[in-house]
This record gives C-alpha cells, sequence and structure tokens, in this order.
C-alpha cells in the first residue's frame, strides 16, 4: 500500500518537477546603453530562406548605423539586434514574440515575421505589450484589427489583387502603344492564386475591358503542361497571367513555353510574389526559360537604391537584394529614425514617432520608394506595386518608369 | 488495469492540479505562462487520442479534423455572429462529436494500417476545403470592451487555468473510461477485435461513443487553442503536426493509461520551446534534430511510453485477485436430466470460397447436454463451419437454429448473446490484460453488472481448472495448457448454453491432455452443451459422446464414436482406400 501510493506522489511530484523547470532559465541581462530592435522571422523549417534574408538586410541597416554613431538623441546608443526564430508554426510564432518580450522587457520595436499568420499571431503578442512591429506581410486583416502597434510597408493583398491589372495595362499600353484585349490565367488551386485572381474573374476584368480567352486551372502537382499550353498557343492573349505556386509546376509550364516558341517574352507572361524573383528559381530553371518573365511585387531594388544594392551584394555575397532584405533594411532605419524623434528607448513612444514619420530621403526614404509615412490604421501611405523582368539572368525593375532600372522587354504586335 | 484504487487516482489527479496552480503562481514571465498553457491544452489533445487510440487500439493519424472543427467554429462563431467562446468551443465540440460520428461511420468498417491510413485523409481533406472556403488566415477580433465575455483576459493565466479545468475533464473522462466495462471492451477490441467479437463485445457499440468522446476533448482543446493564439489557419489546426503532436504525447509519456499524455505534454512542450528559444536563433533547426533524436531515443527506451517504463521498472504491483471463493456451485453433483431436446440444428449448411465448396450441404443436431465431436481431416471445413455458425462468415445457402431461433446473418457478438461462446484453433486472448481481466471480458456478455461479472469470471476460472494465482498472471506468459483453459474460462463466463471449442487440444501434451479432458467434462457436467473439433480420433473416442465427421466440407459420417470409427467412408478419408479392405478383413 505504501508503495502504492508513492507511486502516485512521484507522478505528482514528476509532473511539478517538469513544469518548475520551464521556470529556471533567466532573462538575458540588459546591457546598457543598447537600444533593442528585433527581427521575428522564421529561421529554421520551409521559410528559413527568407528570413534569412530578413536577418542580412536587418543586420546590414544596424551596422551602417552603428557605424554612423548610433542614436544621436540617445548620446549615440548603439542599436543592438535581437534575432528570433519565429520556426513554421504560428503557434511557434507566437510563442517566439512572447519569449522575446519576456526576455528582453526593454525592446522599442522590430520587424516580422514574414508569413502573414505569423504575423497575425506575433502581433497579437506586440500589441499587448505596445511594442511597435513594422511587417512586409500582405494579409489585409493585418491592419483591419483596430491595431496600434503595427506597420505594414507592403500594398495589402486585397489592394495588390485589385491594384496588379491596371498596373500592368499601364505598362503594356506604354510598351506597345495599343491597350491589351485579351488576357488569359493559368493557375493552380492553392490558396494564394484562388484569391488573387477571384476579383478579376468577378467582374474586375471586364471593367477593365479584358476579355478572358484563356482560362486553366489544375492541381498540384502539374503531369503535363501540353495542353494548356496549346490552348494559350490557340488563343494568343495579349498577356498572360501564370500563378502556379511551386517551382516544378513553373519549370514545366515554363519549358512548354519555350518549346511551343511562346517564351522570351513571344506572350508577355506575368507571375504574382516574390518567390519568382529568388535566385533558387533562377539556379533550378535556368536563365533561358525565365527570360522575359514578369512578376508583380511590393517592393523590389528600384532606382536610387543603387548604392545599397551594392553595399548588399559586397557584402552578402547575393547576387542582388530581394524584397525581405530590403524590406527589413529599411525596417532598421525606421525605427532609428522613430527613435531619434523619441529622444527615448521607450517602445510606446516610439510607436507614437513612427505614426507621425513623413520620410522623403534618407535610407528609409530609399528601401520604401514613395517615402514613409503611415496611415491611421497602420499602413504605408503611398505604397505601390513594381514590376519586376527577368532579363538576361537577372530579376529587374521594369515599372513604373520612375524606379524602373531597366527597359521591359514587351513584344511589339 | 482496474486494479488501482480509485480514491489514489483521484488523489493524483488533484495532485496535478495543485502542482500545476503552484508552477503558475510561481512563474512570472508571460512566455512561462503560454508554455503552461500549451501544456494543458496538448496534454487534453493527447488525452482525447488516447481514448480513442490508446485505450481502443484504433490508431488515428488524423486527430486534428477534431481539433481544427473545434478551432474553426469555435472561431467563425466570434467572427462572424460575434458569438463568444464561451458558447463557440461548446458547439465546437459539438461539431467535433458529429464529425465523429460521421468518420466513425464511414472508416469503422476498417482495421489495423487501414484504419490508420484513412484517419489521416480526413484532416488533409478539411485543410484544402477550409482554404478554399477563403478561411486562409481568421483572427478572433480583439474585444476592448468587455473582453472576459469574449475569453480574452487581461491576466493570461486564466487561459491556462480554463486549459487545467479542460485536461483535468478529460483525466476524469479518461478514468471512467479505464475503470469501467467501457474500458475492458476498448482494450478487447485493441488486443484482438475478432476475439472481442467471439466473446460478446459489440465493438461497433463500443468503438463509437470511443471516437465521439474523443472527438469531443479534440474539439474543446481545437477551441481553446483558438482562442489562446488568436489566428487559426487551416496549416496550424488542421496540419500534419497537430495529429503527430497528439500521438507523440501518447507515445512518449505512456499509451493506453491517462497519465500518459499528461506526462508526454509537459515534457515534451516545454523541451521543444526550450530548445526553440536556446537553439533556433544559433543553429537554425537543430531544434528539431535534438527533439526528434529525444523522442526516438525515448520511444527506444521506453516502447510503451516512459509511464510503463517506470511502472514495470519500479512499481511492478502484483495484481489483486480476490482470494474468497464465490459460492462453489455443486456442479459435479448437479447431473441435468438429458432432455435429448435438440439445441442447434443445421440444415443444409453451405459456404464457398470462390468454387472452393469448405462447407457442402450440411445438416447436423447437436442435442442439448451432449459432448458433440467433429472429426474430419485437415482441411476438411471443420473451422469454416464453426465461423458460419458464430457469425464470422455468412452461409451461401441453409438454415441454423439455435434454441429454436434463426442465427444466420447475426453478428458473432449477437450470436454470443444468444448463448453460443467459442475458442479458437490459434488461440486468441489478449496478452496485456491478466488471466482474470480476460475472462471477465468474456462475463460481460452475461450481465451488466461488473461485480457479477467477476463473480461469474471467477467461478468459470475454477470450473477450468486454473488457480487464483494463475488468474493473476497476464495473458502474454502463459503456457498453452493455461491459454486453452483460459480461453475455455472465458467462454464459459459468458454462461452460453453450446460452447464451440476449436481444436482445444492441440499442441497440449499427455498430462496436460488429460486436464484439458477433464475440465470439458466438467463444463458439460454443469450443463453446458459442447460442440468439439478435432483431427486426432484418439482423444475424441474418449471425450465425445456423437460424432459427426466431415471430409472436404461434406458430412460422410454421424453416429456414436464407435459406429463412427468403424465406418468404411470414415477410414477412406483418414487413411485412403487400402485401409478400408484391411480394416473389413479385421472385422470378418
Amino acid at each position: 500500500m505504501l508503495k502504492v501510493r508513492l507511486r502516485s506522489v512521484l507522478t505528482a511530484a514528476l509532473a511539478a518537477a517538469v513544469l518548475l523547470s520551464v521556470v529556471t532559465a533567466a532573462p538575458a541581462e540588459a546591457q546598457p546603453k543598447e537600444v533593442k530592435v528585433a527581427v521575428i522571422a522564421p529561421l529554421s523549417g520551409p521559410w528559413a530562406r527568407q528570413g534569412q534574408l530578413m536577418q542580412m538586410g536587418a543586420e546590414m541597416a544596424i551596422d551602417e548605423i552603428n557605424e554612423k554613431g548610433g542614436i544621436k538623441a540617445l548620446g549615440g546608443a548603439k542599436m543592438k539586434l535581437i534575432l528570433v526564430d519565429a520556426g513554421d508554426t504560428a503557434e511557434k510564432a507566437k510563442n517566439a514574440a512572447q519569449r522575446v518580450l519576456a526576455q528582453e522587457p526593454d525592446l522599442v520595436g522590430g520587424t516580422g515575421a514574414w508569413l502573414s499568420s505569423f504575423t497575425l499571431a506575433v502581433t497579437e503578442i506586440t500589441e499587448r505589450a505596445g511594442v511597435p512591429m513594422l511587417t512586409l506581410s500582405y494579409s489585409d486583416a493585418i491592419t483591419e484589427r483596430g491595431f496600434k502597434y503595427v506597420f505594414q510597408t507592403s500594398p495589402t493583398g486585397g489592394t495588390q489583387a485589385r491594384a496588379a491589372l491596371p498596373t500592368i495595362l499601364e505598362m503594356a499600353q506604354k510598351a506597345t502603344g495599343k491597350k491589351p484585349k485579351t488576357v488569359g490565367i493559368i493557375m493552380d488551386n492553392t490558396a494564394a492564386p484562388v484569391s488573387f485572381a477571384k476579383p478579376m474573374r468577378e467582374g474586375g476584368l471586364q471593367k477593365l475591358g479584358l476579355e478572358l480567352v484563356v482560362d486553366e486551372v489544375f492541381t498540384p502537382p502539374l503531369a503535363d503542361a501540353t495542353a494548356l499550353v496549346q490552348k494559350v498557343r490557340r488563343a494568343k492573349p495579349d498577356i498572360m497571367l501564370l500563378l502556379p505556386t511551386s517551382v516544378p509546376d513553373d519549370k514545366l509550364i515554363l519549358e512548354k513555353f519555350n518549346e511551343f516558341k511562346l517564351g522570351q517574352g513571344r506572350i508577355p507572361l506575368i507571375a504574382n510574389g516574390a518567390h519568382i524573383g529568388s535566385p533558387e528559381l533562377l539556379k533550378n530553371v535556368g536563365p533561358q526559360l525565365l527570360e522575359g518573365l514578369m512578376f508583380i511585387v511590393a517592393n523590389w531594388g528600384v532606382k536610387g537604391q543603387e548604392a545599397i544594392i551594392e553595399r548588399f551584394v559586397k557584402r552578402t555575397g547575393e547576387p542582388w537584394i530581394t524584397q525581405d532584405s530590403m524590406t527589413a533594411y529599411g525596417d532598421m532605419w525606421i525605427l532609428k529614425e522613430a527613435l531619434e524623434r523619441a529622444g527615448a528607448a521607450d517602445s510606446k513612444k516610439v510607436a507614437e514617432e513612427i505614426r507621425k514619420l513623413d520620410l522623403k530621403e534618407g535610407p528609409a526614404a530609399l528601401a520604401f520608394p514613395g517615402g514613409v509615412k503611415f496611415e491611421p490604421n497602420g499602413r504605408r501611405a503611398g505604397a505601390h506595386l513594381v514590376i519586376v523582368q527577368w532579363q538576361k539572368g537577372k530579376a529587374v525593375t521594369v515599372y513604373p518608369a520612375e524606379l524602373a532600372v531597366a527597359e521591359p522587354i514587351w513584344p511589339k504586335q | 488495469m482496474g486494479r488501482r484504487s480509485l480514491r489514489r487516482d483521484l488523489f493524483a489527479i488533484a495532485g496535478i492540479a495543485v502542482a500545476f496552480v503552484v508552477a503558475l503562481l510561481l512563474v512570472e514571465s508571460a512566455y512561462y505562462r503560454l508554455i503552461l498553457t500549451l501544456v494543458v491544452i496538448w496534454a487534453t489533445m493527447g488525452l482525447a487520442w488516447n481514448m480513442l487510440s490508446g485505450y481502443g487500439g484504433l490508431i488515428s493519424f488524423g486527430h486534428a479534423a477534431f481539433f481544427g472543427l473545434g478551432a474553426y467554429t469555435a472561431t467563425l462563431a466570434m467572427v462572424q455572429f460575434d458569438i463568444t467562446p464561451w458558447l463557440g468551443i461548446p458547439m465546437g465540440v459539438l461539431v467535433g462529436m458529429l464529425a465523429g460520428v460521421l468518420i466513425g461511420l464511414a472508416t469503422f468498417r476498417l482495421r489495423g494500417h487501414y484504419f490508420a491510413l484513412s484517419m489521416l485523409a480526413y484532416p488533409l481533406a478539411m485543410l484544402y476545403v477550409f482554404e478554399w472556403l477563403g478561411y486562409q488566415e481568421v483572427v478572433l477580433p480583439m474585444k476592448r470592451e468587455n473582453p472576459a465575455a469574449y475569453m480574452q483576459f487581461s491576466d493570461p493565466r486564466v487561459h491556462a487555468l480554463l486549459g487545467l479545468g479542460l485536461m483535468v475533464l478529460a483525466l476524469l473522462a479518461s478514468l471512467a473510461v479505464e475503470r469501467t466495462r467501457f474500458g475492458m471492451a476498448l482494450l478487447a477490441i485493441k488486443q484482438n477485435e475478432a476475439a472481442a467479437e467471439a466473446a460478446g463485445i459489440d465493438t461497433w457499440r463500443w468503438k463509437m461513443p470511443a471516437i465521439i468522446l474523443s472527438a469531443g476533448f479534440a474539439a474543446a482543446a481545437g477551441g481553446l487553442y483558438a482562442v489562446v493564439l488568436l489566428v487559426v489557419t487551416p496549416p496550424t489546426v488542421f496540419g500534419v503536426l497537430v495529429s503527430a503532436q497528439a500521438l507523440i504525447v501518447c507515445l512518449f509519456g505512456g499509451v493506453g493509461i491517462l497519465w500518459g499524455p499528461v506526462i508526454g505534454a509537459a515534457i515534451l512542450v516545454p523541451l521543444a520551446e526550450i530548445l526553440h528559444g536556446e537553439l533556433g536563433h544559433v543553429i537554425p533547426g537543430i531544434q528539431g534534430v535534438v527533439y526528434g533524436v529525444a523522442i526516438i531515443v525515448i520511444i527506444l527506451l521506453a516502447p510503451e511510453g516512459i509511464y510503463w517504463r517506470l511502472r514495470d521498472r519500479f512499481f511492478r504491483a502484483a495484481p489483486m485477485v480476490p482470494d474468497a471463493v464465490p459460492v462453489a456451485t455443486a456442479e459435479a453433483a448437479v447431473t441435468p436430466m438429458r432432455s435429448h431436446r435438440p439445441l442447434l440444428v443445421l440444415e443444409g449448411v453451405s459456404r464457398s470460397f470462390g468454387g472452393l465448396r469448405a462447407v457442402d450441404n450440411v445438416s447436423l443436431t447437436v442435442e442439448e447436454g451432449a459432448i458433440h465431436g467433429i472429426i474430419g481431416p485437415n482441411g476438411a471445413g471443420k473451422t469454416t463451419l464453426f465461423n458460419v455458425i458464430n457469425g464470422f462468415l455468412k452461409p451461401n445457402g441453409g438454415s441454423i437454429r439455435f434454441d429454436g431461433k434463426d442465427i444466420v446473418g447475426l453478428k458473432p457478438n449477437r450470436v454470443c448473446r444468444a448463448g453460443v461462446g467459442r475458442t479458437f484453433q490459434i488461440v486468441r486472448v489478449f496478452p496485456r490484460m491478466t488471466v482474470l481481466e480476460n475472462v471477465v471480458s468474456g462475463a460481460y456478455v452475461a450481465t451488466t453488472d461488473d461485480r457479477e461479472a467477476e463473480r461469474l469470471a471467477l467461478r468459470a476460472i475454477d470450473t477450468a481448472g486454473l488457480s487464483r494465482a494463475e488468474a493473476a498472471q497476464v495473458a502474454s506468459g502463459l503456457t498453452m495448457r493455461q491459454l486453452r483453459l483460459l480461453e475455455l474460462a472465458r467462454a464459459l463466463a459468458g454462461q452460453p448454453k453450446l460452447l464451440l471449442l476449436d481444436e482445444i487440444l492441440a499442441g497440449l501434451g499427455h498430462a496436460e491432455l488429460e486436464e484439458v479432458i477433464e475440465a470439458i467434462r466438467r463444463v458439460a457436467r454443469g450443463g453446458t452443451t459442447v460442440l468439439i473439433i478435432e483431427h486426432t480420433m484418439h482423444a475424441m473416442v474418449r471425450l465425445a459422446e456423437r460424432f459427426s465427421v466431415l471430409d472436404h466440407g461434406a458430412l460422410i459420417a454421424d453416429g456414436k464414436p464407435l459406429d463412427v470409427t468403424r465406418d468404411p467412408a470414415v477410414i477412406e478419408a483418414y487413411l485412403g482406400k487400402k485401409w478400408v479392405q484391411r480394416a473389413a478383413d479385421r472385422v470378418a
């Protein structure tokens, strides 16, 4: 009987011991004269690469800021980057945010968390703690919650879906002098393209006077793209939207386009999302197939950023700068500007200053073409889309003209 | 199972709850409070999984389906109809339970790996459905006014306490399952579904409430998870990781025991977080490697989970078997009057497998109180005939009347309830249960009272000739004699009118053979009719008072043992034509 009672006591004791063991890890000690800012991004899991790109951008900005004398309003205090792995689930991202706030109570702000669902989870924590978070995530929901401490630097998903086609049409008209009349869509049935194409199908195309001549939806993975591309060859749309979400499918379709002599910009192919411009895609697919492919994105290396890009390429060995790095770079500069104005390493005051910012020049304004100014809901005013095109193995901005670093290759029909 | 005292278990649950509250009060940081909250949520999820898969052995790779439905119901109720999670979570539980019924109806016809793999499909399908419906990212809106009415507390410890309450409920439910015939039936199903059916356990009737209960708790855990996380996306609630987490905390902590998931969650959830927090930004991804290695090591060292390992190592208490001999019915004294009433009547029963007629137009009458032997060479169709009688197989034609009623088409457990018990040629016991528990599971058909069931079981054990010491042994370590007697006792405990014994004498040595034969005689003297299959003529001649001989599925002789053994057709079937002549010469 004694033995038996011992067992239940032991069970309870074991549970208690484990629970208590959680308590023991002490929070890291704060060092004086440092202002802490965080990058909360996926550094492990399927989105680790994007997190690393953000880290590179943020580190470059921090180094530049500190080399130039730190935060002058705080007596030259250095900025210190706290790197937080958001992992591969929203739960981990939320835990990460809670952890960094517990361990770094003097955090003044940060950027993150790349994936919209992560950002939503992370900002639930930072909002309650009153710590400003800047984000490049697209989801409209991020700034629809009435939050005061989240700042969205990219145009939202909804804005992009609405603005994408008019932007493409503008560019087409500038390139050819004619208004395109027909459009084709090839997409898979995953979430991103479905929500991107929905407003277009539901009257968006009609309003722009476009006729949908090819409309193909497939379930990934694609086994053979022949049938799809044959339809495109028959219909010859003036512009072609290509919205698969996986690299193998991208590759299969692009190969077919080339085989049918429709590639290399003979039919303007337009994709969506920054992943189309990643150096990995170049490695996987090769420059020939990509040549002429365009994509719409919220931020890219544009005219005026040449110096930043050059420093970045030199520093990291990356072939060019992507949206992830450029945004994280700019976010750090936004935090720096707000700190200078707040004159205190206080997250609420910093947030207050971010709300009042109106930057037209300086590194922050360079990183975000159109300048840094936030609407009351936290969205960056004047955030607009750019179109990037693969040209000779490089993804270069071709539209709008004031930001373009190259002329678009567009078939003169 | 079922031998721990109830008070001690309740005490341990209270102990865990108090330890949790103390930890919660000691912890200063909101981060550790969040981790504590996640511990109880995942423990609840593990307990939910354990109710179906731990006790019942119906391994589910798809508990995320219920978790996700609970999460989405609570979330969408709040987002679209402004219904507070206080109501939304119970609604989610209902939705989860309903899904449990539908999934059960569709999936319970599958067994083993097939069941596990089809369960995998449900959350994956739901994941795409919810993406397609446009619920890629749903946010529970922040309520600045009256937040507590929407389960949004300024002090996040309330979430942890809510989670604790849910976990305690799940623990109590698990306790109720473990300590009643519900748990016993599930355990029997887990160990051998066919034997459970033959022992009169309506497996369908027990699997259904198990999945409903399990789904309900999984949905509640999902609902609370959504409230804590505030963001719901299909991958986070329907993803494979969710199902895996439920499974892992159980496998790690201990399968089929209520403490298992609690131990698993209390160790693994903080471990994963600490690894993530300490290593995630240093060597990205290394936390997953360390976590995975930790799990592999534990599974290698403790294949059934930490709890069982610790118990086997330190607390191996001998199971208690009541010493008090139940009213030993003086069965030997009462030799009931033989009524010669037909108890089992087969008329023209046939069963084919493709072109093979395994049982061919067999007509046969078993009289009440008899020991009736069915003999025949290997492959004569004897076991098939038994399977047809007890409902594992449906006859292609003919009628089977038992005790005046037609039993064709009844499920095995129904046939058992009607009064037909059976044993198996290949022993089918429940290896992790003790002998007594094995036999008790067979007694449930005869009574709804658990105490009465134990009394009947003990009497059956006595009749079979097993000792009390043997009754306390775990079935996995028994000798062939003990296994045969155990099967006999288990079948007998259901108080059958007719007992089908399938080659119960096979594989026994001489002394053991005598013992089992004596046990069978005791059974018959007790008034139970025995129909026994054997292919060795030798023992049967002494045991049975009537023989039926099967060959190639057909009945070739029927009568008194002596007459049958002299029948030329029987000798031919057994020994070949040459012997028929020799036998005839000898008689002459």
